[in-house]
């Protein structure tokens, strides 16, 4: 990666400050985290619960560095042709279609196969040259002139097969394509790797990567990034909202709220221009938070608990200061 | 830097952190790059570059609080900053000449000094309460007495003796002696004393927490080694739990590793030669493609377990494994019997595996064995639905209080199904030994084993999932 301005990435710090001008809240350790990956070429794994902000980060960091962001969806059965490369068939097909007439012409006068054989050598393995190659992500990635940011999304999703096939790429940054030869990136890029833990990862695979955990956030930094997202609410509805949320991650339910369900939350709340935060809003937007049927059904009559238990917090800490 | 960073590996490791050297030298240039001003961000920086799990995070940053003190870090400091006055060859030599520099000179010349001048080096220091000197020295004796290689915790008062006198303890104590019998000093023979005992203190302290980081693993390794492959039914009440876990990890593996070979079986390359055949009569145009596929069949497996006397034991284990193993296992029917037989299947789908075994143990254990009743039952509720692709799994020590075995029924068992394994927590030379019929059993099992340790059963269980 050339990272045109070497002072952005001077320290921790600057990177944590970057980010919150471009509307991305970030603890410490994530700053700490882009910062390693940048100075050490060291691709990041980023683990944690869906909705935190994992593929945000690489999205913010591919916009603060000026940098191409180049994304890959993981899917069960995803392989090399669509990862890698793929040869362009239907381009290949239609060449050799049209070029039918030279070809005779060339093999005009050849007698025998062999001679046939040894005129047709002679013209190298145009088919299968860079001209008839279909980059995909990976490969992209790495013919990216000043590197790119390659975000590899859900890498758990994909096979262990797939998995091994990364580590290449992970370590070396170069790929081997049988007909062309090893290619090698012209500039490392910055690889993130995100991962809901739904399959635990290799360790060949792990060992290659800096290791990210983001947890949900705590509620001062939820309030700052409500803020930042959603700056028209008012500031004391913020703190009971993100109380509210806290309360209802301490509860066993099947899909646990979000910071991405906050915001969603927060935004409604400017929407239908509510005041304070009651039963009767709760449990009409409930399903902006709560994503199944049954985490609503279980969490509906808890909501005039919930919000005084909220309340009663807020009361403390304004005590307390 | 790099030998205390060197040590923290070492010990991460003894706690059950994988790290590799690739990682060591990631950590390694990261702490270059970050330097060790700010603890947090040094704690946060080497979880990210050496621990891979949200566990291995937890207990490294457990263990980054014990190993690297305030203090040590001032230590790190000085060194660094040793190594930078001195700008020499950055080799261990320079630590070790800076530091018995620090450290005061050997017995034989202290005499002489507390003779000329008033106060030992040590005594010095004390007053003067440099800690960061204190500590380098306390550190760099523990190195010398190898505190890190310490066998048994009774050893800590002896190291930490040794460790006092390669500081300098014993002019210490002499100049504490010569003090004493001056009267006009009262007030520093006081001060002195009051310090002296603070730092054997600080070096009693420093050396239980070195036993605590680097003796203390070590046994506990030993112990899961050991847990592994003692018979079952002599392992302590006290270490179930750990072994749970063991058989945990023991089936996640087994789950990943047939699970794996189950997909390769669902793809296959196209087989010519059957295709060929197959469109021989469509004049050769190749219409209907054959493809070669591994099959692999998810074995079905009915697991009788006798859960009386001293077999409850390793029946716990055997279905805590088997039930561990429902990725790969998903048709495991259960039945337990003393003298009659259940199907406990429903109960393992209805509550979490340990609540399920403790109900068992309590409805269906605690009664005189007989096989011959069970057998019956079992040929009530379950024969009809043996076929050839069954694995029948029997563990018992067949000890029928002399009543009829019914071994009739069992050879029933055997002729419908696909294989029969009789698993024996007793060794060979106890069966058909007293009022075991392990011997009328016998012709009618695919294989009779013995099986009374955790490798046992995990052994079994993977040529079980292998040739099902």
């Amino acid at each position: 990666m050339i990272i045109r301005h070497a002072d952005k990435i001077q320290s921790p710090q600057r990177i944590q400050q970057s980010f919150e001008t471009l509307g991305y809240i970030c603890s410490d350790s994530i700053a700490t985290a882009v910062y390693l990956a940048c100075q050490l070429q060291k691709p990041i794994l980023i683990e944690g619960p869906p909705g935190v902000g994992k593929t945000e980060l690489a999205k913010k960091t591919a916009e603060y560095l000026n940098a191409e962001l180049i994304r890959m969806q993981c899917y069960e059965g995803l392989d090399e042709a669509k990862a890698l490369y793929e040869w362009k068939y239907g381009k290949q097909l239609l060449y050799t279609q049209l070029l039918k007439d030279q070809l005779g012409d060339v093999m005009r006068g050849a007698k025998g196969l062999d001679e046939s054989v040894s005129r047709l050598h002679q013209f190298g393995d145009i088919f299968y040259s860079e001209e008839f190659l279909e980059t995909r992500p990976l490969l992209q990635a790495l013919k990216s002139e000043d590197g790119a940011i390659l975000l590899i999304d859900e890498i758990d999703k994909a096979d262990q097969e797939f998995e091994a096939f990364l580590l290449e790429m992970l370590s070396d940054y170069q790929v081997s394509i049988p007909e062309i030869g090893t290619i090698k990136a012209k500039s490392k890029p910055i690889v993130m790797l995100t991962s809901n833990n739904t399959r635990e990862l290799g360790d060949a695979l792990k060992r290659r990567c800096l290791h990210l955990y983001i947890p949900f956030p705590e509620p001062e930094l939820e309030q700052r990034i409500i803020s930042s997202q959603v700056p028209e609410l008012k500031a004391d509805l913020r703190e009971q909202l993100v109380n509210f949320v806290a309360e209802l991650r301490e509860l066993s339910l099947k899909k646990t709220p979000a910071v991405s369900e906050t915001i969603d939350w927060a935004r409604a709340l400017v929407l239908l221009n509510t005041e304070e935060l009651d039963r009767d809003f709760v449990e009409k937007t409930l399903n902006l938070l709560l994503k199944f049927q049954e985490d609503i059904e279980q969490v509906t009559p808890e909501i005039h608990q919930l919000l005084s238990d909220s309340k009663s917090s807020l009361r403390r800490r304004a005590k307390k200061s | 830097m790099q030998k205390p960073l060197g040590d923290f590996i070492h010990v991460l490791r003894e706690h059950g952190v994988p790290v590799s050297p690739a990682e060591s030298l990631d950590a390694m240039q990261a702490t270059r790059l970050i330097g060790i001003a700010q603890p947090q961000l040094l704690c946060s920086v080497l979880g990210m570059t050496l621990a891979k799990t949200q566990d291995h995070l937890l207990v490294l940053e457990a263990l980054f609080d014990q190993f690297f003190q305030r203090n040590d870090l001032v230590i790190l400091d000085n060194q660094d900053e040793a190594h930078e006055e001195m700008s020499s060859t950055d080799t261990p030599e320079t630590t070790e000449a800076q530091s018995s520099e620090d450290d005061p000179p050997t017995p034989n010349n202290n005499d002489a000094q507390t003779a000329a001048a008033d106060a030992s080096p040590l005594g010095q220091q004390l007053m003067d309460n440099e800690q960061a000197a204190l500590s380098v020295a306390i550190a760099a004796a523990g190195a010398q007495t190898g505190v890190q290689k310490m066998q048994a915790i009774t050893q800590q008062s002896q190291v930490a003796y040794r460790i006092m006198q390669e500081i300098g303890g014993q002019a210490l104590s002499q100049e504490l002696l010569e003090l004493s019998e001056m009267p006009d000093q009262a007030t520093r023979f006081n001060e002195l004393k009051r310090r002296q005992q603070q730092l054997q203190q600080q070096v009693r302290e420093y050396v239980e927490q070195q036993y605590l980081l680097f003796t203390l693993p070590k046994g506990q390794q030993l112990r899961t080694k050991n847990l592994q492959r003692v018979k079952l039914t002599n392992v302590d009440h006290h270490y179930q739990a750990q072994m749970g876990q063991l058989i945990q990890k023991a089936a996640k593996k087994l789950a990943s590793m047939h699970s794996r070979r189950r997909k390769v079986s669902k793809r296959g390359i196209l087989d010519v030669r059957r295709t060929i055949a197959a469109n021989a009569a469509y004049d050769g145009l190749l219409f209907h493609t054959k493809w070669k596929t591994t099959r692999i069949e998810r074995p079905k497996v009915l697991v009788l377990c006798d859960v009386s006397g001293s077999v409850s034991r390793v029946a716990r284990f055997l279905l805590l494994f088997l039930h561990s193993l429902q990725d790969v296992l998903p048709k495991v029917r259960s039945f337990v019997f003393a003298s009659d037989l259940g199907e406990v299947t429903e109960l393992f789908e209805r509550l979490p595996v340990e609540d399920a075994l403790a109900e068992i143990m309590q409805q269906w254990a605690n009664r005189p064995t007989d096989y011959g009743r069970a057998l019956e039952d079992f040929k009530r509720l379950a024969l009809d639905d043996l076929d050839p692709k069954t694995t029948v799994i029997m563990l018992g020590d067949a000890r029928n209080n002399q009543s009829d075995g019914r071994t009739d029924i069992w050879q029933q068992v055997y002729q419908r199904s696909q294989r029969v394994l009789w698993l024996n927590p007793e060794g060979r030379f106890s069966w058909d030994s007293g009022d075991s019929i392990m011997g009328e059993y016998a012709p009618y099992c695919s294989k009779v084993e013995p099986c009374n340790s955790l490798n046992d059963i995990n052994r079994i269980l993977n040529s079980l999932l292998k040739h099902g």
